[in-house]
């Protein structure tokens, strides 16, 4: 990539716009300053500062408890994306299936779970599913529903790198003898992933996101364990302060290797 | 299917107002998240750090930040803070918000496809840098950006379902769903006609989008 394209837009500037962006500049940090100051003088007004509503953050157990939140998260959402990973290729692999028996319920099954929200397939297996006598334990309550929803996204993600691989890659590997398993497996499938890895990270931030409906089933992942420690402290905004920084530290995290593994790939 | 048709004679027209009210929901969060990313996009290519950082921090955290827990501090934590939103407007809130940080991102995304001999080539003409982003580089940059923007529809329509989580007098689509599976026995048709509704739903927003994408795309 060349400059970026604001650094061309205000690239050479005059004596007189270099003093008047100067000027904006501080203007535009005093006002956002007091509006920081505004913010923090809300809290203080309110009673939110006081030192009731924040000191147990001193005491390990509740780190302990949250750690422990967060460790339901992550177990969830890996046992989703690993669900994900999974069924999607099996969705793929019947998207692009000759037999139209085979292909046209792979279509359907890929459009209803992504075209279904998440929390609607978590109501089905709450509410619906002991009533028909399914019971599931609340952590698959919560991953199953996360894990099939993001099947049907990863199934399309899958089929984005198919489709970008060369066709040429498909007509030597078949002209070299290979069956249709080995051309797909061995040749295709393998360069495909490597087009697809940054958009299957990215995935992983939408499941991580997803996993906050635990709390609807009481699965113990962060936002349940917020929900407890708020029980127990009276304390609502330090904690879902707290507990929203946590989740976008993990999310950006992830967004950011995301977009690193995406660079070497141009 | 007799199941369905019986949902239907009790329950059609709760049906009919809970679709109406999630189409409602993704319209008015949608137009102003989209908006307020614009804003936010053309705000961050000032000269000016200071905005510059504010602004970044902004879509980071509501890019990153899950919607419900960014509802729920809405609605259960604001006010301990004195301030008080209605549950309505609090999910419209939420969703603007989000709405606005991945228009940000997407937007961001478009203006880097624009060659920057353009803005060369505006500069030299005499254009000023403003004149130039709402002549020159938005225009384009808002043609590049109709599949993502399509996608983020389709993803807030599915997010509506959230204002399931706050006590709210209408009832949307998965409300109903989750009502109903708790007063009754029809729950899997409930839900059955409930998916229905979200993926048409769905299926429309992407061939509109498809189609505007197809009259739209600049072909480099």
């Amino acid at each position: 990539m060349s400059r970026p394209l604001e650094d061309i837009l205000f690239g050479a500037p005059s004596a007189q716009a270099r003093t008047l962006t100067r000027v904006v500049s501080a203007v535009a940090a005093a006002l956002l300053l007091l509006l920081a100051a505004g913010i923090v003088y809300r809290f203080h007004s309110a009673g939110q500062l006081e030192a009731r509503f924040w000191n147990f953050f001193a005491w390990p157990t509740t780190w302990a408890f949250l750690a422990k939140g967060l460790l339901g998260t992550l177990a969830s959402a890996a046992m989703a994306a690993a669900i994900a990973l999974a069924l999607g290729l099996v969705l793929l692999l019947g998207r692009l299936a000759r037999p139209r028996l085979v292909r046209w319920p792979s279509i359907a099954a890929i459009e209803f779970l992504r075209g279904t929200p998440t929390l609607l397939l978590i109501y089905v297996c709450f509410l619906v599913l002991p009533s028909v006598g399914v019971k599931l334990s609340t952590y698959w309550m919560l991953t199953l529903p996360v894990g099939l929803s993001t099947a049907a996204v990863v199934a399309e993600v899958y089929r984005a790198g198919v489709l970008a691989v060369p066709r040429g890659q498909t007509d030597a590997a078949r002209s070299l003898g290979l069956t249709e398993t080995q051309v797909f497996f061995s040749v295709v499938f393998p360069q495909a992933l490597r087009y697809i890895v940054p958009a299957l990270v990215a995935q992983l931030v939408i499941v991580v996101k997803d996993t906050t409906f635990g709390y609807v089933v009481t699965y113990g992942e962060l936002m349940q364990n917020a929900k407890v420690l708020i029980a127990n402290y009276h304390s609502l905004v330090p904690v879902y302060l707290v507990v929203a920084a946590l989740y976008c530290l993990v999310n950006y995290g992830i967004s950011r290797a995301s977009k690193r593994l995406g660079r070497p790939m141009h | 299917m007799g199941e369905v048709a019986r949902l239907l004679a009790e329950y059609g027209p709760a049906f009919g107002q809970a679709l109406f009210l999630t189409w409602k929901l993704t319209l008015v969060s949608f137009v102003p998240g989209f908006l307020l990313g614009m804003v936010v996009t053309v705000l961050r290519l000032m000269p000016l750090p200071p905005l510059r950082f504010v602004l970044t921090l902004y879509v980071e955290i509501f890019r990153n930040i899950p919607s419900v827990a960014l509802l729920i501090f809405i609605v259960f934590a604001l006010p301990d803070l004195n301030v008080l939103i209605d549950y309505e407007p609090a999910v419209v809130l939420t969703l603007t918000l989000v709405c606005s940080a991945f228009t940000a991102d997407y937007l961001r995304t478009g203006i880097n496809t624009v060659p920057g001999g353009q803005v060369e080539a505006a500069l030299s003409l005499g254009m000023r840098p403003m004149r130039i982003v709402s002549a020159v580089v938005l225009p384009q940059a808002l043609r590049a950006v109709v599949q993502p923007m399509t996608s983020l529809l389709i993803a807030l329509m599915l997010s509506t379902s959230l204002a399931s989580q706050v006590p709210f007098p209408g009832r949307e689509l998965t409300t109903l769903v989750s009502k109903i599976a708790t007063d009754s026995a029809a729950g899997m048709a409930a839900f059955a006609v409930a998916a229905a509704m979200y993926v048409a739903t769905g299926l429309l927003i992407a061939w509109a989008g498809a189609a505007l994408e197809k009259k739209m795309r600049i072909l480099r």
